[in-house]
């Protein structure tokens, strides 16, 4: 069973999401222990419960989601965070992407493509939704300041490909079949995706998030 | 009259009246000017009516007071000459009218603090006043230090007495503006909520047995709202035409007519784009969507446009039934040869990739010639870096909602 601590300021959004993750008809192997309705209730459940995935709510009463991740960080205790919210802004995402969320779904998905979206970011994959994908390649792409560590602050060829796949909409077992290599080179390549967004040197990307929110 | 006077200057009209009240105390000759003044500007005023424009290279508004204060002190030393002028009590009720004013009337935009430092400003040019009057028309130097002292003492009780109420007034009346303002952002959002997200609520009761219709609304009004809170594309500067925003409002169409969810992600920035081939690859790639969004039965259509240093590439791809591309005879095809003949002369191509049950995949691209390289031009170009789409961090904004 997959452990899950829920955290969103709306009671109803919570009861949505509990019955979908939990869903009878099929068995989902997802279990919410806990759920919390604002950083400070957040921080204080998952540190008491250590659940396998937070899925977050991005804004929340007294905070936000970084403000979540860093809090239960600081109290040493590990969780894989998933982050739902209505937002799709860059500056949203972005942030919560670099504070060390596995995964940003906006809360249109449904049902199972979030139970899918839990286990995946359970596993240590890294979870794209197609957006999240657009904004990658346009901060990796945008001609910024001279890179500090190419190594970090570039997307390979290959990389460069499959988000722009996860783009134009396709689904992880779509894009290893299109571009013949398995699911899980994909899934390594989303992930050192992710990794370069969380600890690129480039501050760049911040400020060119925040530009994405002024327009 | 005064406040045709102070917008000239472009000061307060406090301060031309407080002028006006110390020359009157000479001898009356303020009365004399305010009459004369009234007359020039009666006269001068059907052409003179321009608008108050604060000058571009104006003064600090201190500066300005300051002016303004030398004139009146300098017209008072001129009137000194003439007549029916005392100089003992001229000058020190000079002072105290001006202290007053000051310390009663209240500027239009001051907070708490400043209100306090003008009324206490004003009491003390005021109590200079009068110990002024009080040391200059007495002889007697015990008497005089004897009224200096009182004037003090009722100027200082004066001053702890009314400075806290003072000052809370000018608090309420900050935080009453600040209330009023939330009052009014309040008002606004539920003028637009009402215009927006109610009539839709509405509009879905009605359609309640109709989920498909349902589930169109909802997304529609998501789309507007998000649209309304977020931002949008009306920022961007007046006559460039942008892929994204019009990529947008293709989709938000389409979805509106055919009830087919269509998701855009747009890469890159697309401002330099000539506005003909904007249209040209919008066109495209909108009988792309209808067609998926109509024939396809997917749930939804995605829609990825970027922008790469020398081409636009737009990919509309569905998860639906596909179909048999080398079947001639039916519609598609002749939607497929419009899409691709669209694209060819506009000088870009178009393809489409489909099988039977694995969906379709329409590929636009258009070709962008790339300006030469700043080194080869001789024209003044901006200093911007040879490689890459030029203007890329400060104009693509507005193309991911």
């Amino acid at each position: 069973m997959i452990r899950v601590v829920l955290v969103d300021d709306h009671g109803l959004v919570r009861a949505g999401v509990r019955a979908e993750l939990e869903n009878p008809e099929v068995d989902t192997g997802i279990e919410v222990v806990a759920e919390a309705g604002d950083v400070a209730e957040a921080i204080d459940e998952v540190v008491r419960t250590k659940p396998d995935v937070v899925v977050c709510d991005v804004h929340l009463p007294g905070g936000n989601a970084p403000a979540v991740i860093r809090g239960v960080v600081d109290r040493g205790v590990t969780a894989k965070f998933l982050a739902l919210s209505v937002s799709d802004a860059a500056e949203d995402v972005i942030d919560v992407i670099r504070t060390g969320a596995r995964g940003y779904v906006t809360k249109t998905i449904d049902g199972p493509e979030l139970v899918d979206a839990v286990r995946r970011v359970h596993e240590g994959d890294a979870v794209f939704s197609p957006r999240l994908a657009g904004f990658v390649l346009d901060a990796f792409s945008a001609d910024l300041d001279a890179p500090a560590d190419p190594e970090l602050d570039q997307l390979t060829a290959r990389e460069q490909e499959v988000m722009r796949l996860l783009a134009r909409g396709y689904a992880y077992k779509e894009i290893a079949r299109r571009l013949s290599i398995s699911i899980k080179t994909v899934e390594t390549h989303a992930s050192s995706v992710l990794r370069k967004l969380q600890l690129s040197s480039r501050n760049e990307l911040a400020r060119w998030a925040a530009d994405r929110r002024i327009m | 009259m005064a406040a045709a006077i102070a917008r000239e200057l472009g000061v307060e009209a406090l301060v031309i009246r407080v002028s006006f009240v110390v020359l009157s105390l000479a001898g009356g000759w303020g009365l004399a000017f305010y009459a004369i003044a009234w007359l020039v500007l009666a006269v001068a005023q059907p052409r003179q009516l321009a608008p108050y424009r604060p000058s571009p290279k104006a003064s600090s508004p201190f500066h300005r007071y300051l002016a303004v204060a030398m004139v009146v002190l300098g017209l008072l030393l001129a009137l000194r000459r003439v007549a029916f002028f005392v100089d003992e009590i001229v000058f020190p009720a000079a002072f105290v009218v001006t202290g007053f004013l000051v310390a009663w009337t209240r500027h239009r935009d001051e907070d708490g603090v400043s209100a306090v430092v003008r009324i206490l400003v004003g009491v003390v040019i005021g109590a200079s006043g009068m110990i002024a009057f009080a040391t200059l028309s007495s002889t007697n130097v015990v008497d005089a230090l004897f009224v200096l002292i009182i004037a003090v003492a009722i100027v200082a009780g004066i001053g702890l007495v009314a400075t806290p109420s003072l000052a809370r007034i000018g608090h309420d009346l900050d935080e009453e503006r600040q209330s009023r303002v939330r009052a009014d952002e309040r008002a606004r959002v539920a003028a637009h909520l009402h215009d927006s997200v109610l009539q839709t609520l509405a509009l879905i009761q009605r359609h309640a047995d109709d989920p498909v219709r349902t589930a169109q609304l909802a997304r529609h009004q998501e789309r507007e709202l998000r649209n309304w809170l977020f931002g949008s594309g009306d920022q961007s500067p007046p006559g460039t035409v942008r892929l994204g925003r019009a990529l947008e409002e293709m989709a938000a169409e389409v979805d509106a007519a055919h009830g087919v969810p269509v998701k855009t992600i747009v890469v890159g920035d697309s401002s330099d784009l000539e506005p003909g081939a904007i249209d040209a690859l919008v066109a495209a790639a909108k009988e792309a969507t209808v067609n998926a969004a109509k024939h396809s039965g997917a749930k939804r259509v995605d829609v990825f446009a970027e922008r790469s240093r020398d081409q636009v590439e737009i990919f509309v791809r569905d998860t639906g039934r596909g179909f048999d591309p080398t079947s001639t005879a039916t519609d598609r095809q002749g939607i497929v040869e419009s899409i691709v003949g669209r694209m060819e002369r506009a000088g870009g191509r178009g393809a489409v990739h489909t099988e039977i049950g694995g969906g379709t995949e329409v590929e636009l691209v258009l070709p962008i010639e790339v300006a030469a390289e700043p080194e080869a031009t001789t024209s003044v170009q901006s200093p911007q870096p040879p490689a890459a789409a030029p203007v890329r961090t400060d104009e693509k904004k507005g193309q991911h909602r």
